[in-house]
């Protein structure tokens, strides 16, 4: 069956300022007008309102569709960076002088160990996931997540965890025993008070959210794929997502067991840490580092796949090398589980145990190299077009390589030994932490933003910002890598006059106000592009990927039909051969996807999906309470776990009518 | 632009019990979770690796009876769990409700037994670290058993309601998929709780 008399649709719905999400009550809003892949326009008005989220304020904590949450997470993650990065800046006034007193030694450690841990488990994680629910499910071409309310329920849990976890600071609650929180340092006898079970109990409370988003990132790349998309053509970012939501199903547990032993040695004293009583503090090392290790990677990963899709789209070429670059993002994710030891070099390893550890995280430079590669030959020769998008990738190649030579360096045990728990390692997991995420998250700002939006974010305003980090970041954290070699600890905060390192700290300080107003000009650029700027399109970089193949901002369906595709550029496909395949039959008046086989994406099924509700709300307001509870008592956790069943029967119940077929 | 219908979905399942995404879903619920039990057990190996005496002098290791006697009831209840599951397909809505209210029944007397054999640990959580992660695992354990049952209690009642059909059976395969989990990582934990003192 064809339909050659529909129009093209490559009508943005940013252009007429029509917000795609609730604020068309009944008429006919302007982008359905005259319907959309074959879809005619009625039909397609009948899918955008069964696929709406009621606007208003209380039905804001109904909302489930995939785009309002992806959207949720990147613009929460967001807000924590700009809170953890001025923490960054106090920091970086206080050591602008030796002797200073901008913050005394509590506040520093406090200031410190918020940051760190924010910027961790509160900005990069979040950020990369909710690119992820955004981006992946337009990606494969499926309608919404497989799981809407657990998606919904895990936006909650991370905003409340996460706000808990900044509140303590103002209040004086906040923990100081730095983002790993060692013990003995973090045990009831050395810090009493509050601050540690605030780490400990949100900590495990936000990485439920991390693994929801897993769970549910899985299962909607594996079985919600649009027809014909096989394994081997789904796009690199896709299968990046797919590794990072394995490893954070498998990288997670490990902290959860870990800061859940250490709730436990505070509120009911078991003696798991206690070396007195038989228990190792050394366990919670491994524990957290068998966690933290991979984290990095978790962070990594998705980046990676960014750094890919913008490599494609400005070369407009097919990637080089896709199974190379495949089997080095699962590589990564699998060797990344081998390496937690090479924190711990200090600590008396046997030797052997030592060796290993070194030869793994040395191996982990393989397929890095690999895809560095990859990304080489696919611009070798070809007219790149160095938009913004495009000149933080650049900036996250120099400075990502950077990172990379000293892992290089630290992962070998005798510089290791020189130079742990000083500024060489602060320089270090900067140049990695900020090279592999920050200039990748940036790039895909500015690559996805007219997506998200509609609208173009400023050239000359991101041409300025990337110029500025790229500076800042350079002049705020090469100088630690001396200071480092100069004997500076990190986590001191404060050193004397004669240490001869006031220099590079004034110039480190001065980098960190570069690197900040570089920042808050891409802040700046997308608060104003959402109103001011240039009219986007469906595809204004000319794409391959099948998020470019609806409006922007996306549909409320997401798209009016689904696609069959049969390569792995299905939008260049598309406008070369003029024509479009779809699924057909799939009804307008409930929220219907396909589901297709994992390898070979052969149709087999229709899922039915959930629409707005109020549950996933409130559970996480219960389960919260629940974790908030267990800072202070054990029966929290007995009363949370039956408060938190009752809202989950809540949830599930079926209401009538029933789906009948 | 030419557009194609090249798949039509009006035909195609909308129901799908065995093979629908939850049920993917509930599989990575299950990853997760056997994940903590890794790590749990993991644990008390690192720790048990670390003591002088395991379990510490004069400590005896727990007594064998009934966590052996619960290494049988559980696989009992999984499998009146998957003749419950048998009469869904089939459509008999009295085997299914039959089932699962007897796998709830068992579980719950696994229950009784794992609180007797608790009191009588011959150790508290907070003297020495065995203690502590015997009593972690156990509870961790414990908690799961008790979550299975009370999710099986809903779906219970809304069998003995008639609710379930063989096509609206999703709420069925996906508690057994967990309940077969419950079960089975006690194996593990029993294995390395009960066994692992004695002959290490």
């Amino acid at each position: 069956m064809t339909d050659a008399t529909a129009p093209d649709g490559t009508r943005g719905r940013g252009a007429g300022g029509a917000r795609g999400h609730g604020a068309e009550p009944e008429g006919l809003p302007d982008y359905v007008r005259g319907g959309r892949d074959g879809l005619g326009e009625a039909e397609l008005a009948e899918l955008e309102r069964t696929w709406q989220s009621p606007p208003g304020f209380l039905a804001w904590f109904t909302h489930v569709n995939h785009t309002n949450i992806g959207r949720r997470f990147i613009i929460t993650s967001l807000v924590f960076f700009a809170l953890a990065g001025l923490l960054a800046l106090a920091m970086r006034l206080q050591l602008a002088q030796p002797l200073n007193d901008v913050l005394g030694p509590e506040a520093y450690n406090q200031v410190m160990t918020v940051h760190g841990t924010a910027m961790m488990f509160l900005f990069a994680i979040p950020a990369m996931e909710g690119a992820a629910i955004y981006l992946a499910p337009l990606m494969v071409g499926a309608r919404d997540m497989a799981f809407p309310r657990l998606n919904a329920f895990g936006y909650y849990v991370y905003l409340i965890g996460g706000t808990v976890f900044f509140l303590s600071l103002p209040f004086g609650l906040a923990p100081d025993a730095g983002w790993f929180n060692y013990v003995p340092l973090s045990s009831k006898e050395f810090s009493a008070g509050y601050g540690i079970d605030v780490w400990t109990t949100m900590i495990t409370f936000i990485e439920v959210s991390a693994l929801t988003a897993a769970v549910e990132l899985i299962v909607t790349i594996l079985k919600l794929r649009a027809p014909g998309m096989s394994l081997d053509r789904m796009p690199i970012f896709v299968w990046a997502v797919l590794v990072m939501s394995f490893m954070i199903l498998f990288a997670m547990p490990s902290v959860i067991v870990a800061s859940a032993l250490l709730m436990m040695d505070r509120l009911v004293d078991t003696a798991f840490f206690d070396a007195a009583l038989g228990g190792s503090p050394l366990l919670w090392q491994h524990l957290f580092w068998f966690f933290g290790h991979p984290e990095v990677y978790i962070i990594l990963v998705p980046a990676l796949g960014i750094v890919t899709s913008i490599v494609v789209t400005f070369t407009r070429r097919s990637v080089f090398g896709y199974a190379a670059l495949v089997l080095a993002i699962v590589g990564i994710g699998m060797v990344s589980f081998g390496l937690w030891v090479h924190h711990m070099y200090t600590t008396g390893l046997p030797l052997m145990g030592r060796s290993f550890f070194m030869a793994a995280s040395a191996m982990i430079a393989i397929p890095s190299g690999v895809q560095v590669y990859c990304w080489i030959a696919t611009m070798w020769g070809a007219r790149v077009r160095f938009a913004t998008p495009m000149l933080f990738v650049l900036g996250f190649f120099a400075i990502f390589i950077a990172g990379g030579l000293t892992g290089v360096m630290v992962a070998s045990v005798p510089f290791d030994r020189q130079v742990h728990d000083s500024y060489f390692v602060v320089a270090h997991f900067h140049y990695v932490l900020v090279g592999g995420s920050v200039f990748p998250l940036l790039a895909g700002l500015y690559y996805w933003f007219p997506k998200a939006t509609g609208r173009m974010m400023s050239e000359r305003a991101g041409r300025w910002s990337c110029g500025l980090v790229f500076v800042g970041f350079n002049l705020a954290f090469f100088p630690m890598h001396q200071l480092g070699l100069e004997g500076m600890p990190r986590r001191v905060y404060t050193y004397l006059p004669e240490t001869g390192w006031t220099l590079l700290n004034q110039l480190a300080t001065a980098g960190s106000a570069i690197l900040a107003l570089g920042f808050a000009i891409t802040l700046a650029n997308a608060a104003l592009s959402l109103r001011r700027g240039a009219p986007a399109g469906d595809d204004p970089w000319d794409g391959p990927t099948l998020e470019w193949a609806t409006t922007s901002p996306p549909l409320n369906c997401n798209f009016a039909r689904q696609a069959v595709v049969q390569s792995g550029n299905p939008v260049w496909d598309r406008r070369r051969a003029e024509v479009s395949a779809h699924v057909g039959g799939l009804r307008t008046d409930r929220r219907e996807t396909i589901v297709t086989t994992v390898l070979d994406a052969r149709p087999h099924a229709v899922q039915v999906l959930p629409g707005p509700t109020p549950w996933p709300f409130v559970s996480a307001l219960v389960a919260s309470a629940a974790f908030l509870g267990l800072i202070f008592t054990p029966w929290a956790y007995v009363l949370g776990f039956f408060a938190a069943f009752v809202t989950f029967v809540l949830w599930f119940w079926p209401r009538r009518p029933w789906r009948e077929d | 632009m030419e557009h194609r219908i090249e798949v039509d979905a009006a035909e195609l399942s909308r129901f799908a019990p065995h093979d629908h995404p939850l049920w993917w879903g509930i599989l990575g619920a299950v990853a997760i979770e056997a994940a903590v039990v890794a790590n749990l057990l993991t644990s008390y190996f690192y720790l048990a690796a670390q003591a002088e005496a395991w379990p510490p002098d004069g400590v005896d290791p727990p007594a064998l009876l009934w966590p052996t006697l619960v290494l049988f009831v559980l696989p009992l209840s999984s499998l009146t769990m998957w003749w419950a599951g048998k009469g869904s397909d089939a459509g008999r809505r009295r085997q299914l409700a039959l089932g699962v209210t007897a796998s709830v029944g068992l579980a719950s007397l696994a229950l009784v037994f794992r609180s007797i054999q608790i009191a009588e640990f011959d150790i508290r959580w907070d003297e020495h670290a065995y203690g502590s992660i015997l009593w972690a695992v156990t509870g961790f354990h414990y908690t799961h058993v008790v979550s299975a049952i009370v999710g099986t209690a809903v779906v219970a009642v809304l069998a003995w309601r008639g609710y379930f059909t063989p096509e609206r059976q999703l709420g069925v395969v996906v508690d057994t998929l967990y309940w077969y989990f419950v079960a089975g990582v006690f194996l593990p934990i029993y294995l390395v709780l009960y066994w692992a003192p004695r002959l290490l």
